[in-house]
């Protein structure tokens, strides 16, 4: 399937294949492309291979082949463009992973000061607006451990923000939370996307999907099923495994 | 449950074997037993035992002040010895493990290389090797072939150690390290390495104490360490029993101490994950 390259896109993914060690066909022949501004959510059924390709996005898993150029830059060998990659894609995990060793603060000005070569002020500076946006300022000084799931996946969020990146990764980044918390974090995410963020969101959660996605990617064993804007495709799914999809989580 | 004895007389010994009182009694007992062992035994050997004559081998005094006794200064060797080797030996260690998780095939090599002979030769033999033959070769003196066999043989087993902690950082760990772009330096530096070592400060310690307590080999290439004083004491006065008790408690005293102050440093610095 050719790509339309259009002069606003920042993510041109073409034709990229993944198979993991075994013989498991992650992605097969994955292409796509994402405008600047634009929100993507990526949906499917365990092991359709989303994750996978949102990790590809900023290099945390290799591609067989294919290509995958963000914001102008090739995803390749070459280390010094894996580096701008690396520092213009922030990730928003299941887990948090927030740096257990380190308070809040610390956690977010980290690689501001060690990447971005950020003086000690400013770094604070930033990190403290941040976690004010995410409502959680009142705990710079805590340590992961001392706060609640949504409150950790929120520091992560500010900790990915802080790099001012130029795209947004989430993988599945309130999957882990119980309930009452996942929407803390929506509200969050909905904020980002209104201000104009690029984001691709690996979710299950619908209702953030229909709220603020532009786009919806149905995916299944590495394949693109069905791609559409939201209304198209909680209103009228074209394909029968999105409609078969659709009808068991909704 | 079978039909309970008497409810009374059950709870009166129920109460006493959970109170105090019974660890004590039992302690005591054990206390009494081994002093009984150890003194029947040694009332047999017919050793003429002279404690009173070991304080002058540790140090003496007289209106100018305190001098030092044999025991003492080999105990200052010893020290000397441990201390630097401790500090290699970390080094050495840190480096071999960053070497065996590198992506440089030669790096892996050589960790491979070192970790292998080291392993597997005694340390009593890598120091003769290194005293006897790489000494005159290389031009190094007694001192430097002690440190440095002593170095390289714990170095390699800290190593393991290391690589163990290190490894057991979780993936995310690493994976968040690189979203955010930290270079491989910093991620160990201000990542993977602070978590790792405080995990790994347990089987540090013992290696640590093994050092310490394998410093007394030093003695076979005449350096006047602690051992080496004794036996040079004993030579002369033939206090055999009293020395060697007396330089066994030195080397517990320098050990405990050490357990001691790496547990207070575990406490300090305690990470929940």
């Amino acid at each position: 399937m050719p790509i339309e390259v259009e002069r606003n896109d920042i993510i041109v993914v073409e034709r990229i294949n993944k198979t993991f060690v075994g013989g498991i066909k992650a992605l097969v022949d994955f292409s796509t492309h994402i405008r600047r501004g634009e929100v993507v959510v990526v949906i499917g059924p365990s092991g359709s291979g989303k994750s996978t390709f949102l990790r590809c996005l900023n290099g945390l898993e290799e591609i067989d082949s294919g290509s995958i150029v963000i914001d102008g830059i090739l995803l390749d060998d070459a280390k010094k463009n894996r580096l701008e990659i690396r520092k213009e894609v922030g990730m928003v995990f299941q887990q948090f992973n927030l740096f257990p060793h380190m308070t809040v603060l610390e956690n977010v000005t980290l690689a501001q000061r060690r990447v971005r070569k950020k003086s000690k002020q400013a770094a604070r500076a930033m990190s403290m607006d941040l976690l004010e946006k995410v409502g959680i300022d009142e705990k710079a000084d805590s340590y992961p451990s001392q706060l609640s799931g949504g409150q950790q996946q929120r520091v992560a969020i500010a900790r990915a923000l802080a790099m001012m990146p130029k795209v947004m990764l989430f993988d599945e980044a309130t999957s882990a939370l119980d309930p009452e918390m996942i929407g803390e974090v929506l509200d969050v995410m909905k904020d980002l996307a209104r201000e104009g963020m690029t984001m691709v969101c690996v979710t299950h959660e619908m209702g953030f999907a229909r709220e603020v996605s532009d786009r919806v990617i149905f995916m299944e064993d590495g394949k693109i099923v069905e791609v559409g804007t939201a209304e198209h495709f909680f209103t009228a799914p074209v394909e029968d495994r999105t409609r078969l999809f659709l009808s068991q989580i909704l | 449950m079978d039909a309970a004895p008497h409810p009374q007389r059950k709870s009166r010994w129920s109460k006493f074997h959970r109170s105090p009182l019974f660890d004590v009694t039992q302690f005591s007992i054990l206390v009494i037993l081994i002093v009984w062992f150890f003194s029947t035994s040694t009332e047999k050997l017919g050793y003429n035992w002279q404690w009173y004559q070991i304080p002058q081998y540790i140090f003496t005094h007289d209106e100018s002040g305190y001098y030092a006794g044999p025991l003492w200064e080999g105990l200052m060797v010893t020290l000397r010895i441990s201390g630097v080797s401790l500090v290699l030996a970390f080094l050495i260690g840190l480096t071999t493990a960053l070497f065996r998780l590198s992506h440089s095939f030669v790096a892996q090599i050589i960790a491979r290389f070192y970790l292998e002979t080291i392993r597997n030769t005694p340390l009593l033999i890598q120091l003769f090797f290194i005293y006897f033959v790489l000494g005159p070769v290389l031009g190094i003196n007694r001192m430097t072939s002690a440190i440095l066999a002593l170095s390289l043989f714990e170095g390699a087993y800290a190593s393991e150690i290391f690589r163990a902690g290190i490894v057991s950082i979780g993936r995310g760990q690493w994976e968040a390290a690189y979203s955010l772009g930290l270079s491989t330096f910093d991620t160990y530096y201000c990542i993977i390495l602070p978590q790792a070592i405080r995990r790994i400060l347990p089987p540090l310690t013992s290696q640590a104490i093994s050092l310490i307590k394998d410093s007394a080999l030093v003695s076979t290439i005449a350096i006047y360490d602690l051992t080496m004083q004794a036996q040079a004491v004993i030579a002369e006065t033939f206090l055999t029993f009293e020395l060697w008790f007396t330089v066994a408690a030195m080397y517990l005293v320098v050990t405990v101490t050490l357990s001691i102050i790496v547990n207070y440093m575990e406490h300090r610095f305690k990470v929940v994950s």
